[in-house]
C-alpha cells in the first residue's frame, strides 16, 4: 500500500516537476525580469517604455493584423480541405497520402520553407513568372517586403493546424445528426449551417487559436519575407534579447505580447462557448 | 383504398451482399407495423430505403401514390426515430423538438408552442431548457419521439428505438408508444429484433430473413400459423415434429403414429408448447397421446417448461405457474395434443 502510494506520488511528481521546470520557471523568470531593474529593484519603467511609445502600438497593430488575417485565411482554406479529406475522399490510400502531404512539411524547418517562399515570391520568382505568363499582370508584383508576402508564408506554414483540428472534429461528428436534420425536412446547406458547423466549431476554434498564437509569435517567416520593410513584435523582442541585450525591456515586451494574445484567445474561446449554447 | 405506403419489388445490395430481395409491402394509414428479424435480415436497410438514406437498386416506393423512390430524405413526408436518438447535442431539448418546424419557416413562438405540445405528449414539458446529455436514456428516447412527431407526419419510422433501454423501462415504453400511436393516428413502422416487442405492439408483423419478407400477418397469424420453419423458430418456441409421406396427400408424424391429410412436400408439423398437455388418467377422445420421459424441468415462476422425450421427438410442454415443477428428470408421463392444433409447415 505504502509502496504504491510512493509510486503514485512519484508518478504525479514527475510530470509536475517537468511542467514546473520547463513551463512555469521560464515564464516566472521572464515575468520577474520584466518588473525589475538589473540590480533587482522593482520597477514599472520597462512597461512604461513599452506602452507609452506609439511606435510599439503601431508594431502591435501590424502584428495582430497579420495574425488575424492569417487565421481567417487559414480557416477559410483549411475548412474545405478538412471537409474534402474527411467527407469526400472515399479511397483510404488517397486520404492517407493527403494527410502525409499535409503533415510532412511540418517536419521541415520553418527557415527552409520561408526561404523557399522568398525564392518563389521574388521579382523573378516562379509566382511572378506564372502571373506574367498567364497575362494576369504586366510587371512583377512586389511580394517581398509586403504584408501580403508575410501572409502567404504564414498561411502556408500554419494551414495544416486548421486542417488537422477541423478534420479531427469533423471525423468525430456522427453523420446520424445530419441524417436526423434531413429527416426533419432540412436541406443539405442549412443542415451544414445549423448542425454540422456548430458541432465542429470547437475544433475550428482550437485550430484557429493555435494558428493565431503561432502567427502572433512567428519570427522566422516575417523576418525572412519582410525584407527589412515590415517589423512585427517578435522582431522587437528578438532585437532586445540578441542585439541590445536588455533582457528586462525584452521581457516586458514579451509579457505585453503574451497578455494581449491571451485576451484575444479568451475572447475567441468565449465566442466558441456561446456558439455552442445558442446555435 | 390507396395504401399510405407501398413498397414494390425493392432490392438493394452492398458490394456482394444482397441486403433486400424483391421486398413487397403495403402499409395503411394509422397502421402499426413491426419489421421483425435477426440482425442482418435487411430490416434496417428497408427502413433506410423508406426514409431516403439509401436508394434501392430496383423497385419503387410510393407514399400516397406518389413515387418517392429517388426523393432525398428532406423531401419525404415522414419522420424517423433513430436508434441512437440522434438528438442535436448543441441544442436544448426544446430547440431540438422545434428544429423541424423552425427550419421549415414557422415563426419562433409558434414553433416553440408546437414543440411544447409534443413534449407534453411524451410527458417531458418540464425538460425543455435542458441539454440532451443531461437527460436519462428513457427521457432522450421520448425527446426523439417528440421531435419526430412534432410535424404530425402520416408515417413514423422507428429504428429499434427501445433497444438501449433496460427491460422494465422498455416494457413501459412499449405500452406508452402504442398509446401515443393510437392517439395520433400516425402509421408506425417499427424495426425490432425482439419478437415479444413486435407481438405486444404491432397490428401486423413483417418477418424478414436474408433480405426477404418471410411472412406478413397479424401477431396471432404469425404465432399460430408460421409460414416457414424460420418464422416458427424465430417467433416463440415451437415444437417441430418431423413428418414423412404416408401415401398420396397424407403424412405420418413421429408422434403417436399420427396420420394426417397434408399437402405434398409437408416436412413437419408445429405445435406450441402451451398446446401440449400432460395427461393423467383417461385421455379425452380428441387427444392424441404418447408416453414419454421427462428430461428436464425449467421453472421460471409464471411458467414451467418440461422437456419430454417421446421416442425420437423432444417435446416442450409449457404449463402455467409452478405446476409440474415437482416432476423429476426420468419420470414417466403421458403427453397429449389436439391434432387440430397442429400447423403443417412445408419448409
Amino acid at each position: 500500500m505504502t509502496a504504491s502510494r510512493t509510486t503514485l506520488a512519484l508518478l504525479l511528481f514527475a510530470p509536475l516537476a517537468f511542467f514546473a521546470a520547463f513551463f512555469l520557471a521560464p515564464m516566472a523568470v521572464v515575468a520577474i525580469s520584466s518588473v525589475t531593474t538589473s540590480d533587482g529593484a522593482l520597477t514599472a519603467a520597462h512597461y512604461a517604455r513599452v506602452l507609452l511609445d506609439q511606435y510599439h502600438w503601431d508594431v502591435l497593430w501590424v502584428t495582430f493584423r497579420i495574425a488575424l488575417a492569417t487565421t481567417a485565411i487559414c480557416v477559410l482554406v483549411g475548412f474545405p480541405l478538412a471537409w474534402y479529406l474527411v467527407r469526400i475522399v472515399r479511397w483510404r490510400a488517397w486520404r492517407r497520402a493527403c494527410v502525409i502531404l499535409i503533415i510532412v512539411p511540418l517536419f521541415t524547418s520553418n527557415i527552409v520553407r520561408s526561404f523557399g517562399w522568398m525564392v518563389l515570391l521574388g521579382r523573378t520568382g516562379l509566382v511572378n513568372q506564372g502571373l506574367m505568363g498567364l497575362g494576369l499582370t504586366e510587371r512583377p508584383i512586389r511580394f517581398l517586403g509586403t504584408e501580403t508576402g508575410i501572409l502567404i508564408g504564414l498561411v502556408y506554414i500554419l494551414v495544416p493546424f486548421v486542417v488537422l483540428s477541423v478534420g479531427n472534429a469533423l471525423a468525430k461528428i456522427d453523420t446520424v445528426y445530419e441524417d436526423a436534420s434531413a429527416d426533419l425536412g432540412v436541406g443539405p446547406a442549412r443542415t451544414f449551417w445549423f448542425v454540422t458547423l456548430p458541432l465542429c466549431l470547437p475544433g475550428a476554434i482550437s485550430g484557429a487559436i493555435m494558428v493565431f498564437a503561432l502567427a502572433v509569435s512567428a519570427y522566422v517567416t516575417p523576418a525572412l519575407l519582410s525584407g527589412g520593410q515590415i517589423t512585427v513584435f517578435s522582431m522587437l523582442i528578438f532585437q532586445q534579447y540578441s542585439t541590445v541585450f536588455d533582457f528586462h525591456y525584452g521581457a516586458a515586451l514579451s509579457v505585453t505580447l503574451l497578455m494581449l494574445t491571451l485576451v484575444l484567445v479568451s475572447i475567441a474561446g468565449r465566442i466558441g462557448d456561446g456558439g455552442r449554447r445558442t446555435a | 383504398m390507396q395504401p399510405l405506403l407501398s413498397i414494390e419489388t425493392v432490392s438493394k445490395h452492398f458490394a456482394a451482399h444482397q441486403a433486400l430481395r424483391d421486398v413487397e409491402l403495403t402499409v395503411g394509414a394509422g397502421e402499426f407495423i413491426a419489421l421483425l428479424g435477426p440482425s442482418g435480415c435487411g430490416k434496417t436497410t428497408l427502413l433506410r430505403c423508406i426514409a431516403g438514406f439509401l436508394t434501392p437498386d430496383a423497385g419503387r416506393i410510393r407514399i400516397d401514390g406518389e413515387d418517392i423512390t429517388k426523393a432525398p430524405p428532406y423531401r419525404r413526408p415522414l419522420n424517423t426515430v433513430f436508434q441512437s436518438y440522434a438528438l442535436f447535442p448543441h441544442m436544448s431539448v426544446l430547440d431540438n423538438v422545434a428544429y423541424g418546424p423552425r427550419r421549415a419557416g414557422v415563426a419562433r413562438a409558434e414553433a416553440q408552442g408546437r414543440a411544447r405540445e409534443a413534449l407534453a405528449l411524451v410527458g417531458l414539458e418540464e425538460m425543455g431548457a435542458r441539454l440532451p446529455r443531461a437527460l436519462s436514456g428513457g427521457q432522450q428516447q421520448r425527446v426523439a419521439l417528440a421531435r419526430a412527431i412534432v410535424n404530425r407526419p402520416k408515417l413514423l419510422l422507428l429504428d429499434e428505438p427501445l433497444s438501449a433501454l433496460d427491460l422494465k423501462l422498455r416494457r413501459r415504453m412499449q405500452i406508452e408508444l402504442k398509446h401515443i400511436q393510437e392517439k395520433l393516428g400516425i402509421a408506425f413502422i417499427f424495426v425490432t429484433h425482439d419478437q415479444e416487442e413486435a407481438m405486444a405492439m404491432a397490428d401486423r408483423i413483417v418477418v424478414m430473413h436474408g433480405g426477404r419478407v418471410e411472412q406478413v400477418g397479424t401477431p396471432a397469424e404469425i404465432y399460430r400459423a408460421p409460414a416457414s420453419r424460420f418464422v416458427a423458430e424465430f417467433v416463440g418456441e415451437p415444437n417441430l415434429i418431423p413428418a414423412e409421406p404416408a401415401g398420396p396427400g397424407r403424412i405420418r408424424l413421429a408422434f403417436a403414429g399420427l396420420e394426417l391429410a397434408a399437402p405434398d412436400g409437408t416436412r413437419c408439423a408445429m405445435i406450441r408448447p402451451e398446446d401440449v398437455v400432460l395427461v393423467e388418467g383417461a385421455a379425452p377422445a380428441d387427444l392424441a397421446t404418447a408416453g414419454g420421459t421427462v428430461e428436464e424441468v425449467v421453472a421460471i415462476g409464471p411458467m414451467t417448461t418440461l422437456f419430454v422425450r417421446c421416442g425420437d421427438v423432444l417435446l416442450k410442454v409449457a404449463r402455467l405457474g409452478m405446476s409440474g415443477a415437482e416432476l423429476q428428470p426420468g419420470a414417466g408421463v403421458t403427453v397429449g395434443l389436439r391434432p387440430a392444433a397442429l400447423h403443417l409447415i412445408a419448409e
